[in-house]
């Protein structure tokens, strides 16, 4: 047995942009390190600028995209090694994705159920007694949603909140050891995100799955994750215990983040009013946390 | 927030920019011989006044991108405006851009309207750069030279802190919030009277979505153009939204001015929306509402909320609580705030 659930080893990732004589450079993600240890599952908050290589890093996590340099290991075997429909779908049933933007991740011509339907057949194995469609229901029901309420549907029929509690229930089914949620909450109501991260909590605690929470959400990283990590332009510059970092940030991008946290509460409105000269917000508005 | 400055707010003789009366939006489908209706939108009236920025927040699949939509103009089937009317300022007696000739609307979109979709790729051509995009949809409108254009350009992607690098990228070769600010650059840069955007920041690292909230009001401001912004995101309306209505289940259920829903918020839906909000440095454990979200092909009768409230009592599975002015400028939909309506 592996102690490593996973282990990324100094990868980067660049690309190439631009037409042929304006050829740029990008370099994604630059020598990112994690492990995740097999024993003790956890979640790990990922938050970061845009375009700071977050969604790079998870895709690469995935075997979805190969990394320039570095190497990434699952349960102590390179991703680079895997192979193979059978191999691919070993993987896949061991890490599962759910994507920053479902509009994005569904094919628009296939029925949302079908889908589900297709997804648990294929990781049938595990069945354990329930009828498929008695699973995807399950797992529906875990998001909030039913099969009743999605069949029938195709992915453009339904809301952003719903496809995207498809999404996670969609996850669930393989069983995974591993989800890499990228900005899974983005789309989705307060009330319906807390429950949604409580569900991760509970599918660490109780299923034993760690979770790779790529989010803007400083609030619920402070909520519920054990660690974080904090990217700007490719790089990791600060990580460790999530209560930690986000209440004493040491790097100056970290406490920036913080502090742009715009928070759930109507400050004094004169107090306000001067600000936003040229469009952009003043730095000190005091509705802000000290 | 940082709204209320040199704005007619409360004025209200001067003519809103958008009255939406008693609208009514429903998917019809009808799938292995089962038809089916979802009530979307169900009765839902407001006003945009001019100058304001109007905020909608809800539940997941309350309507809120249905409600938008329909208001765009962007109405295909199965979706069907089944009843009442938008009736906009600068669109006089047609009751609805999807009742105004094809022509018409054209000339409308992007200097006087501008609609920035959920999910956001939508407007931005897969297969074209950029650059192109923006001139193909910004150019006609604003006209000059190419160059003035390309300058014009560049500094409007400055101010969503964009490089113009991005000009030459195919859409796919951005990140999602990269893509989001270009969306947002190309809806802005017309200075269009009447910006409808649904959850236009959901992809931004609070640093740059705070600027880019920043450029939203700053645009308004100069030019005294009104918003209409959907988002989940409370922080976003505290800080940028003027007033902020509610909406759940196909209904709105609450209006008021922005600090008034923060401050004394009345529908049990919006207290609880309120008090699930998680803080830094705040350890308490936090729930969601509990029950499950209801069908809109079979919603609860009377008080859509009633199966969820806690203080539901008989009244509220028997009528429909309508929506009335519980304090000056704020509206609630719930018997418990407005006691039994005999109306
Ligand atoms: N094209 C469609 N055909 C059928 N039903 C649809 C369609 N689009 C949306 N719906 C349904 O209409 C209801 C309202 O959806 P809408 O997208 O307006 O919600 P929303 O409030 O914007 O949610 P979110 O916050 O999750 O984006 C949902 O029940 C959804 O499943
Ligand atoms: N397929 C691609 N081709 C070219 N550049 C890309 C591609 N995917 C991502 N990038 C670039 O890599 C950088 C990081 O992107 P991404 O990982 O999506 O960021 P994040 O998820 O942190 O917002 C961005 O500059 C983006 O433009
Ligand atoms: S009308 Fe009744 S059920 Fe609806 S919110 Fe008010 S108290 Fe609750
Ligand atoms: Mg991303
Ligand atoms: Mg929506």
């Amino acid at each position: 047995m592996n102690d490593l659930l996973l282990d990324v080893r100094e990868v980067s990732k660049t690309f190439v942009r631009g037409r042929l004589l304006s050829r740029e450079k990008i370099v994604a993600v630059n020598k990112v390190s994690l492990q995740l240890a097999a024993r003790r599952p956890e979640i790990l908050a990922i938050i970061g600028e845009s375009g700071s290589g977050k969604t790079t890093l998870a895709r690469m996590i995935l075997n979805m995209e190969t990394p320039t340099s570095g190497r990434l290991l699952l349960d102590g075997t390179d991703l680079a090694t895997i192979n193979g429909s059978a191999g691919r779908l070993a993987f896949m049933h061991r890490v599962q994705p759910i994507f920053q933007n479902p509009f994005e991740s569904f094919n628009p011509l296939k029925r949302v159920e079908r889908y589900l339907l297709m997804t648990r057949l294929r990781f049938a194995g595990t069945a354990g007694g329930s009828t498929t469609a008695e699973a995807v229901d399950a797992a529906l029901h875990k998001v909030g949603l039913s099969l009743r309420e999605v069949s029938g549907r195709h992915p453009h029929e339904l809301s952003g909140g719903q496809l995207q509690r498809v999404a996670i229930a969609r996850a669930l089914l393989a069983e995974p050891k591993l989800i890499v949620a990228d900005e899974p909450v983005s789309m989705i109501d307060a009330s319906l995100r807390m429950s949604i991260v409580n569900l991760f909590r509970t599918l660490r605690d109780e299923l034993g799955i760690s979770i790779i929470y790529v989010t803007h959400d400083l609030a619920t990283a402070y909520y519920i994750s054990d660690r974080i990590m904090i990217m700007q332009k490719g790089s990791v510059v600060e990580s460790g215990d999530a209560r930690d970092v986000l209440k004493a940030p040491r790097h100056p991008y970290t406490y920036q983040l913080r502090e742009a946290v715009l928070l759930p509460e109507v400050a004094n409105v004169s107090a306000n009013a001067t600000s936003s000269m040229n469009g952009l917000i003043s730095p000190g508005t005091p509705e802000r946390r000290a | 927030m940082l709204a209320s400055v040199a704005q007619p707010h409360g004025d209200q003789d001067v003519q809103p920019l958008l009255v939406v009366r008693d609208l009514q939006a429903y998917y019809r489908t009808s799938h292995a011989g089962v038809r089916r209706g979802i009530r979307a939108v169900d009765g839902v009236s407001f006003t945009v006044r001019r100058g304001e920025i109007y905020g909608l927040a809800g539940e997941s699949s309350s309507g809120k991108t249905t409600l938008i939509k329909s208001i765009a103009g962007a109405i295909k089937p199965p979706l069907e405006i089944v009843g009442g009317s938008m009736e906009f300022a600068f669109l006089p007696g047609y009751g609805g851009l999807h009742r105004a000739p094809r022509a018409m609307v054209e000339r409308i979109r992007w200097r006087h309207l501008s609609y920035i979709m959920q999910g956001s790729m939508n407007v931005l051509n897969p297969v074209r750069r950029i650059g192109s995009s923006f001139i193909d949809f910004a150019y006609p409108h604003i006209g000059g030279s190419r160059k003035q254009f390309e300058q014009q350009v560049v500094a409007h992607l400055a101010r969503v802190r964009l490089d113009p690098s991005v000009l030459s990228a195919f859409p796919h070769e951005l990140s999602g919030g990269m893509r989001q600010r270009a969306t947002l650059a190309l809806a802005t840069i017309c200075r269009p009277g009447f910006i409808i955007a649904d959850e236009p920041t959901t992809a931004l690292d609070v640093v740059v979505q705070k600027e880019v909230l920043g450029m939203i009001r700053g645009i308004q401001r100069e030019t005294g153009s009104s918003v209409l912004f959907v988002t989940h995101d409370m922080g976003v309306h505290a800080h940028i939204t003027d007033r902020l209505a509610i909406m759940y289940a196909g209904r709105l259920v609450e209006e008021a001015a922005t600090a008034e829903i923060f401050g004394n918020p009345l529908h049990p839906y919006t207290k609880n929306l309120i008090s699930s909000l998680p803080r830094i440095g705040e350890d308490a454990p936090r729930t969601g509402l509990g029950g499950a979200p209801p069908n809109l092909a079979d919603p609860p009768s009377g008080c859509r909320f009633h199966p969820r409230c806690p203080l539901a009592s008989e009244i509220c599975s028997r009528k429909v609580p309508v929506m009335r002015e519980a304090r000056s400028g704020h509206r609630v939909a719930c018997f418990a705030v407005n006691g039994d309506d005999p109306a």
